[in-house]
Order: structure tokens, then sequence, then C-alpha cells
């Protein structure tokens, strides 16, 4: 045996302290719960550190180009869209040049739709551990958001060579980008534990993402300028939170004008968003042990 | 003395949806359309359950499959939700359900003992101090940095148990764990148990392995149709259950198909000495004794039993394992008159468990029995030589050692005389 007498009695005596005292109920949709679920999570905080280094330490085994593919997604599509809008047709964009319009705005984009395309899987993939264990099942979704946020982080690396290359320079409106990065994450989050929640009992949520993720990349301003479109639609436009996040992400990183009316609609939708998503999200964990 | 677990009044129930039998000459859109109004059925796994458990207590729950156990551990681990009622539990609870599971085949051992604590509920930095004594419990110290889908299907299951059971809970859950590994493991998982039990941990076992639970627990409820029947005493409960398994009589059921030439009175399972023990073990040797009654002559008679496993209240049963005359032996004519037919097993090959029997007797040529007892016995089955898999292959086995051919046909004594570097191990014989 590893553990000696010696030690169990000393755990024994550990064990006269204060013990948390959990208290299961059947869910209901309060605030209380909401409050308890986030409790619940903040004692798990190392597992989701340990997760999110286990997708990506996972993703990169027994590849060769390994943490590279970070990279490759966005520039990639950054090329094929300079060849489509700046070579076959034009786009106008303000200022600088289109590769580095596009790749500005390919990296939110792309965190976006790595973050939901993995994480809408994130429980039905797991079921053999959701069907054993306890844990606070966000935690599953949340990790591949946090995985998508270290590939933003290495994308970023190739935008500072494009600037380089390209003379854009970093100005002090670049600071904007940590609250816009947060809104992005917050919204993000709000998708991902809707999506897989639904995802559970409807697998159809699953099959239809990538179509979703590419009617959504153009209905947001990522090949083209918020300007680009028409005045009367504009109002109905901005009403998807992408719009905000990623006109005002490119903006901040390129030092172009902000558009603080997009944010604001942004940040008040992902505000209100998050909590009813996460209780959402609760109210299915409850049995989706039972239906998984 | 404060209570670690309540069950305050707990329900739960599932919803189940059946797939609306079709048939497939249809068309697939009519069928598809079909497919979408299943039927939603109610089912409810527990009822108004109550109980408590006691700081330190270790508590067995045991009843037939489909009788709420499953359903209760997986609500004190909080995999689901109870329907109505509350759960409250006093402490840091750990369980022990089907180790190993969640571990990722292409981490390395450290690193899926991190996911694997996390997933469990350790900090890093526990698992970091712990590391060494979970390896080394395991047996798996060398192959740290290995992945682990190159571990042996043995050293997966231990890891798994290892990290499980340092996890120092104040409660512990335990559904059916020891009925993984070798005897030896298992042996050191007990001792574990025990160890746990000892330093004040509460314990809570749902076990069919009866002998496990009245080694370990101090009280044990038993559970019937999602209530629970009794509580009380390993013995007491035990006793009772196995009463409730046995049925009181013979003639549960009658069979339409059966003819009056000849009738089953009994079937027993009684060991070499005639004696009849409430309990047998795997590799243990067993007698299956048929009483019965011919009214009149039968030809030639045909005596089968049918082990089966499972839940015989609600049908769910699997056939184990057939003994029969038919294969072998001489042709048996019954005289008109009672009489005794013994089946004799030199080794038990079931694996631990409780089995009921049928028995029934027929004529050769016939397609129908002449008499056919459901449910005629019950036989539980505790551990005895343990192994993995399905069932015990009895066996005897002998060491071989191939000495080189051109000495030992000088040498009678040849195993002193054994020159060095021809020594081979051989399992196969040689000769």
């Amino acid at each position: 045996m590893a553990l000696s007498e010696a030690d169990l009695v000393a755990a024994g005596v550990g064990r006269d302290g204060p013990r948390r005292t959990k208290v299961i109920r059947p869910v209901a949709f309060s605030i209380r719960d909401l409050w308890a679920g986030l409790i619940g999570l903040s004692a798990y905080t190392d597992l989701l550190v340990v997760l999110s280094a286990h997708r990506l330490k996972i993703r990169y085994k027994q590849s060769m180009l390994g943490i590279a593919w970070a990279v490759i997604q966005p520039l990639a599509l950054m090329i094929i869209y300079t060849l489509v809008f700046s070579v076959f047709t034009r786009i106008k964009t303000p200022g600088v040049p289109y590769p580095v319009f596009a790749y500005a705005a390919l990296l939110p984009w792309t965190f976006f739709s790595t973050s939901l395309t993995n994480a809408t899987n994130g429980l039905v993939s797991h079921a053999q551990l959701v069907t054993k264990v306890y844990f606070p099942r966000e935690i599953l979704p949340i990790s591949y958001i946090v995985a998508a946020l270290v590939d933003l982080l290495i994308a970023s690396i190739i935008m500072s060579g494009l600037m380089v290359y390209y003379h854009v320079s970093l100005t002090m409106q670049a600071l904007w980008l940590i609250p816009v990065t947060l809104v992005m994450a917050a919204f993000t989050t709000s998708c991902a534990l809707i999506f897989s929640a639904m995802q559970v009992r409807v697998r159809d949520i699953g099959m239809a993402m990538p179509l979703v993720l590419q009617l959504w990349m153009f209905a947001s301003p990522v090949v083209y300028p918020l300007r680009q479109v028409p005045e009367r639609f504009r109002d109905y436009y901005v009403l998807n939170p992408m719009v905000g996040i990623i006109e005002n992400f490119r903006a901040a990183l390129l030092g172009s004008p902000f558009d603080s009316h997009s944010l604001i609609i942004s940040t008040v939708l992902s505000a209100v968003l998050l909590p009813l998503s996460y209780l959402y999200f609760k109210r299915v964990e409850a049995t989706v042990a039972d239906v998984i | 003395m404060s209570s670690d677990l309540i069950f305050n009044n707990v329900s739960k129930r599932y919803i189940v949806r059946h797939e609306v039998d079709d048939d497939a000459t249809k068309h697939p859109w009519i069928r598809k359309i079909n497919a979408l109004r299943k039927r939603r059925d109610e089912f409810w796994a527990l009822r108004d359950v109550s109980f408590a458990v006691e700081r330190g207590e270790t508590v067995g729950i045991i009843g037939h499959n489909g009788a709420g156990k499953s359903t209760i551990l997986k609500l004190l681990a909080n995999i689901t939700s109870p329907t109505t009622g509350e759960i409250v539990i006093n402490g840091r609870l750990s369980a022990l359900i089907e180790v190993g599971s969640g571990f990722h085949p292409e981490l390395t051992g450290r690193e899926n003992i991190f996911l694997n604590g996390a997933i469990l509920g350790m900090g890093r930095r526990e698992i970091a101090e712990k590391l060494e004594s979970i390896a080394e419990f395991a047996g798996v110290k060398a192959f740290l940095d290995v992945p682990v889908k190159r571990f042996s299907s043995g050293m997966y299951v231990r890891l798994g148990f290892s990290i499980a059971s340092h996890l120092d809970p104040d409660i512990l859950l335990l559904d059916e764990v020891l009925a993984v590994g070798d005897a030896a493991f298992q042996e050191k998982c007990l001792t574990r148990i025990e160890g746990l039990r000892r330093s004040g941990t509460t314990i809570v076992f749902i076990s069919h392995d009866l002998a496990a639970v009245e080694r370990i627990c101090d009280r044990v409820i038993l559970m019937r149709r999602g209530e629970v029947a009794a509580t009380g005493t390993p013995r007491e409960i035990i006793s009772l259950y196995q009463k409730q398994i046995e049925p009181s009589r013979i003639n549960t059921m009658k069979t339409a198909m059966e003819d009056d030439r000849a009738v089953i009175e009994s079937l027993a399972f009684l060991t070499p000495d005639g004696l009849r023990p409430t309990v047998f073990h795997t590799a243990d040797p067993l007698v299956a004794r048929i009483d019965y009654v011919a009214h009149h002559e039968v030809r030639d008679a045909v005596f089968e039993i049918y082990v089966r496993t499972g839940d015989a209240r609600l049908g769910d049963l699997t056939e184990i394992c057939q003994l029969t005359t038919e294969t072998s032996g001489s042709p048996i004519h019954l005289p008109a008159g009672p009489g005794t037919l013994e089946f004799q097993c030199d080794e038990l090959s079931l694996q631990p468990g409780i089995y009921h029997a049928d028995v029934c007797v027929k004529e050769r040529v016939a397609s129908e029995a002449i008499n056919w007892q459901y449910h005629a016995a019950m036989l539980r089955v505790d551990p005895g030589r343990i192994t993995c898999g399905q069932f015990y292959q009895s066996n005897r086995w002998k060491l071989l050692r191939r000495t080189h051919a051109a000495t030992s046909t000088q040498n009678g004594a040849g195993e002193s005389e054994r020159p060095s570097g021809a020594r081979r191990q051989s399992l196969t014989p040689t000769t």
C-alpha cells in the first residue's frame, strides 16, 4: 500500500476541518441557481486550465505541422479573400492594404468559428465522461474557447508581421482590443453554451454549424468594411453582435475610426445573453446524463 | 452524530421514448414522420426514497437490477438531478464508478493523471504532491511518460483506481469497482478501502457481490422497485434478500405445453457431500439434483437445466449456460415412479452473481417439453477463484522446462545438470 497507517491517521485529522455542504435539488430557473453554478465552477478552475491545455496538446500530437495550424487557417483564408476581393473584384478598404484589412478581421472570426465548431460537440463527444463523473459541464465547451484564445494569440504573430511589412503602425487605440476581446469572449461563450446544450438533444445543430458559420461570416464585416453596408439595412445589420465585435477589433488594431454604436449594441446583447445562456445550460445539464 | 448523506423524499423519473414499430416496406418518408411521434413513457426509478448515512458509516445498497441502486449512485454523484426531493451531502464526495473513463489514449500516464485528477476534482498542486504515490500504487511508475494507449488493460484499470483512491474524500461511493483487476490487485483495493474506512471515511457501497458487502458494510439498505424495502445489519438484510429471490416453492408458473407423463418436483444445488449451502464460490464443485415423478413411462427422456442471470421479475433474463443429458451418456428410460437425477460439476465456471435456473424434462424426439419449471432454484455465486472475463475456465497448469535435446537423453535426473544458456521456459508441451 502506498499510504502508511500514519498517513491515514493524519488524513483523518485533516478531515475534521470545516466541510462544504452541498444540497442537490431539482433544477429551477433562478438567480440563486446562477450564483450556485458560479460557485461550483470556481471550485473547478484547475480542471478548466488542465483541460484547455489538454485541448492544445491533443490537437497537435501526431500532427507534423503542430502549432503552426493555428496560423495556417486564418493565413490561408486571408490569401484567398485577398485574391477574390482585391484582385478579381475590388472592395474599397479605408486606408489599409486589403491583406491587412482582411487578416485583422479573420483573427477574431477564426476564434469565433473554431470555438463554436468545437464547443458545439463539447458535451456529446464526452458522453462517456459526462455519464460517469460529475464536474461543472460548462467546462467542456469553455475549454475549447480558452484553447481558441491561445490560437488567437499565436495567429496574432502573423498580424504583427503583416503590419510591419505594410507599414501600418499600432496606435494607443490598440488598448481597445482588451474590452473588445472580452465582449467577443462573452458572446462566444453564450453561443457555445446554448449550442452545446441543444446538440445533446438535437444533433442537427452540429450538422448545421458549418453552414450557419459560413452565412454568419458573410453577415459580418469580415471581407468588407461596415460602411459598405447600405445605410437602410444598417440598423438591422448591427443587431448581429459579431458586427460590432469584428469591426471594432479591426479598428482597434489598425487605428481606423471606431464604430461605438455597434459596439454598444454588441456589449449589451452579450451582457444579457451570457447569464441567460448559462441558466439554460445549467438546466439542460441536470438531465444531460439521462439523454446523451 | 451528524449525517454525511441525507436523502429526503427523493424521486427520480425517467422519460423513456419508444420508437414506434414500423415495417420496412413503407416509404422512408412515412417512416420518418412516424418516428417523430415516439411514445413517451414515464418510468419512476426512485419513489420517495429517504435515508441517512452517518459519519464514518459504511452502508451497502443491494437489490435486483432495476431496483434503483445505480440511480441512487448517480444522484449522489450529481451526475443527474432528482425530479423531486432533496439530497444533502456533507463533505467532499468522490465516486469510484468505472474507473479509467476519461483517460485520453494519446496523452502520457503523467498527463492523464493530471487530467483525470482534475476531472475528479483535485487541484493541480494536490495532484503533483500525490503523483509519486499514485504511480506507485498502480505499479506504472516506469511508464509515466508513455502514452496510455500503450498500456495494458490491467495497467489502465489500476491507474484509474489509484487516482480515484487518492482523492482522500470524506464520502466515497463504490460501484462494483472491485470486479476489476487481478486477485492481488483486488485484495489491495479492499485493503485500501478498509484503511479509508478505519480512518473515518463514510462509504456507500453498491454491489451484487454479497460477500464483499458482508465483509465491509456496517449497515445494508435493500432496494425494491425504487423504494427502500428494508434496512438493517448485513446478515439480516442479505438473508432477507436471498429469501426474496429464492422462490418460496416450485411451480411458480405452469406452462401450457406440459403434459402429465412426468413432473419435476424440485431442483437443488448441493455440495458433493449433499449439503445445501446458501452460497457457492467460483470453481467450487457443485451437484444439481433434480427430483421428479414419472406418472407414465417415458422412453427416451432428456433433462435440462438452464442457468440465467438478470431480473426474473422483469423477465429480463440472459441465458448463461445449459446442462443437458441430451448430448452425453446413454439414453434415459424413465419407468413410472419417482426418481432423482444429478448433474455433477467438478468446478463451477460461473462468475460471482445471482443466477436463476429453469429445469425441464422432455422427450428427445419431441419439440415440446413434458414438464418445464421456471425459476426452479436460485444460485448465488461469490468470488472464489477470481478471473477476468465472462466465466471461469477450469484448468490445471504446469511449467515445462526445455533442456537441450542432446543432454537430456543422457541424464535421467537432468534437472540439475541443465547446461547454461539452454534454459528456456515454455508454456507449451515440448514432446
